[in-house]
């Protein structure tokens, strides 16, 4: 095991694609997107899951790109794959069950989980429509854990979300719209559900039974109760573990000089 | 058989009426049919009704040229060179464009439904999401719901009558009247010889009544019959045939050329507003055609994008120099 960095050798991006890296075991099928989660997964790859098997949704499968993709339709994505097809050989993979883990992103999260992409504001009249699902609602129905990749600001952790585009814990079920657990309404195709936020404030995790996040590690430099303030909701603190984990500066090395050393996704901290 | 599908750039875009339910080939920034789509900007198509499994820079650029009505697919924008769709979301904003959400896989799944002759799909997708919150059945709020050229609903529950394994959603297939294509390699006969990952392609020609089918080449098609398992669409699903070589860019095209990224990004930037799409319209596409278009972008710059035989990209560390 390689040393820890010291936080003057690593900036919030590191930190970030090293904790979602550590959420993906060996032998996983994972169903990538783009940015972050990419470089995160193609980190796992290259130290603590040589086995992880990728899957990225334009249809790519088991993919083993050489040289970092720019989006998931890349060219880059299928150098050395077990398969190079289409849309519905990737989400029918899916919808079968083979995805372990996917990672996605959001605009907004509120405290079940429920993530949201698509518009901020009244969807009949919003303030600002956003990109829209894209595979975010399918790949957190169909994979057994899901992690959200965000950015941590009180105006995105919300009580509810603008719209929900991906279901977490606790979802509506229409026709009224009334809160249930996800289990209920998934029935069969029950596999799971969102198993961690990191956001740039620290990881967040789920109960479960009630579908409520709680607080599970404070990045460096951060407490408990700063974060409570960064959430419009009441965020459980009560089972927080401590600080999360630094990179290594082996993750680091492989991060810069390996995956991203054009600095498309991750940039290099500065040498003051 | 027809013995002669070859058809004009401006024949292509002719053929593709005012109103008609459009769909594309590619995947948001890769081997979307640009040259065409620039053409049915400069023919001032209007009120077209696209359904695509997903959008991407070919969709904001028929968007801010006002050439759309109705948008039906699941995400926009320009990967990481725009990071959401400017002009989508002002013309949502201003209402003047009706976009019906569905998410990737329901997307998917309805054109995989048309591309079979089924009039719907079964998923378990999105299940508890504001994506089926029945007031925001979009067509349906604009009484555009026919049961004909538009699907009666949006969506339909179900529960599993085989297995008893609980709530389906069902949903419509997509029936488009035209899909438009731009593939590497298409023979003289129709037959579609797609390199790297063919996204949605296949579904997208068969679900259409209509597929016109723009390529890098059109090669001999005794050449792609020799090897007919490396083919991705049948001779007789394709209508029309033309030859544009980069006729996707700024998207890219697997073994051909990458994604321009500087262009799109400039597009991103310059079309957050109104004026600056009319702009950039009047600088890359009014009054230009595909030739004129390649002059101006210059050699020097399409050749920083051309792609490595072996590898299928351009590697982003240049041999030889910059």
């Amino acid at each position: 095991m390689s040393e820890f960095a010291q936080p003057e050798q690593y900036g919030l991006a590191d930190l970030l694609c090293c904790a979602a890296s550590r959420e993906v075991g060996n032998n996983e099928i994972v169903f990538a997107g783009t940015g972050l989660p990419m470089v995160a997964i193609m980190l796992a790859q290259n130290t603590h899951a040589p086995n992880l098997k990728l899957i990225f949704e334009a249809g790519t499968l088991d993919g083993r790109p050489p040289e970092l993709p720019t989006s998931v339709g890349d060219a880059r994505c299928e150098m050395g794959a077990s398969r190079a097809s289409g849309l519905y050989d990737a989400f029918s993979i899916a919808q079968r069950g083979y995805v372990d883990l996917g990672y996605l992103g959001g605009a907004e999260v509120d405290q079940y989980g429920n993530v949201n992409t698509t518009c901020i504001g009244d969807y009949l009249d919003p303030e600002l429509r956003l990109t829209g699902s894209g595979g975010n609602p399918d790949i957190n129905s169909f994979a057994k854990r899901t992690v959200f990749i965000m950015v941590h600001e009180k105006r995105r952790f919300v009580e509810h979300v603008s719209y929900i585009t991906s279901p977490g814990w606790r979802v509506k079920k229409w026709p009224g719209g009334e809160f249930v657990h996800r289990r209920e309404l998934y029935g069969a195709a029950f596999r799971g559900g969102p198993s961690a936020v990191i956001s740039t404030a620290g990881v967040f995790r789920f109960d479960e039974e009630t579908g409520l996040m709680y607080l599970d590690s404070c990045h460096p430099g951060k407490t408990p109760e700063e974060i409570r303030d960064l959430c419009q909701f009441d965020l459980d603190i009560s089972r927080v573990k401590g600080e999360t984990v630094a990179p290594t500066l082996e993750e680091l090395r492989i991060i810069h000089e390996v995956l991203d050393p054009d600095e498309i996704f991750i940039p290099k901290v500065k040498k003051g | 058989m027809s013995t002669d599908k070859r058809i004009t750039l401006q024949h292509a875009a002719e053929i593709i009426k005012d109103g008609s339910r459009l769909t594309f080939s590619g995947f948001t920034i890769w081997r979307r049919p640009m040259a065409i789509v620039f053409e049915l900007i400069r023919q001032h198509r209007k009120h077209l009704h696209l359904i695509e499994v997903q959008g991407g820079s070919h969709t904001e650029f028929l968007v801010g040229g006002g050439c759309v009505d109705i948008w039906e697919s699941c995400w926009v924008g320009h990967e990481l060179y725009g990071k959401y769709g400017a002009n989508l979301s002002r013309k949502v904003a201003e209402k003047k464009l009706i976009v019906e959400d569905y998410s990737h896989a329901e997307m998917m799944f309805r054109f995989a439904a048309a591309a079979s002759g089924a009039p719907y799909a079964v998923t378990q997708t999105a299940l508890g999401t504001d994506i089926h919150n029945p007031e925001y059945d979009m067509l349906g709020r604009a009484g555009l719901r026919d049961g004909k050229r538009i699907a009666r609903h949006k969506y339909q529950f179900t529960e599993d009558p085989f297995f008893g394994a609980g709530s389906q959603v069902l949903v419509p297939a997509a029936k488009v009247d035209i899909a438009v294509m731009c593939v590497q390699q298409v023979g003289e006969e129709g037959t579609v010889r797609v390199n790297g990952q063919y996204y949605s392609d296949p579904e997208a020609a068969r679900a259409a009544d209509i597929t016109i089918v723009m390529a890098e080449e059109i090669v001999p098609e005794e050449y792609l019959r020799r090897n007919a398992d490396q083919n991705t669409i049948v001779s007789f699903e394709v209508d029309h045939i033309l030859e544009c070589p980069y006729g996707a860019h700024p998207t890219g095209m697997f073994g051909r050329y990458d994604v321009d990224g500087a262009f799109l990004k400039e597009f991103y930037g310059r079309s957050r507003t109104q004026e600056g799409f009319d702009d950039f319209a009047n600088e890359w596409i009014h009054g230009r055609n595909h030739l004129s278009y390649l002059e101006k972008l210059g050699w020097p710059r399409m050749l920083n994008l051309k792609a490595n035989s072996a590898m299928n990209y351009a590697p982003r560390e240049k041999k030889g120099g910059k």
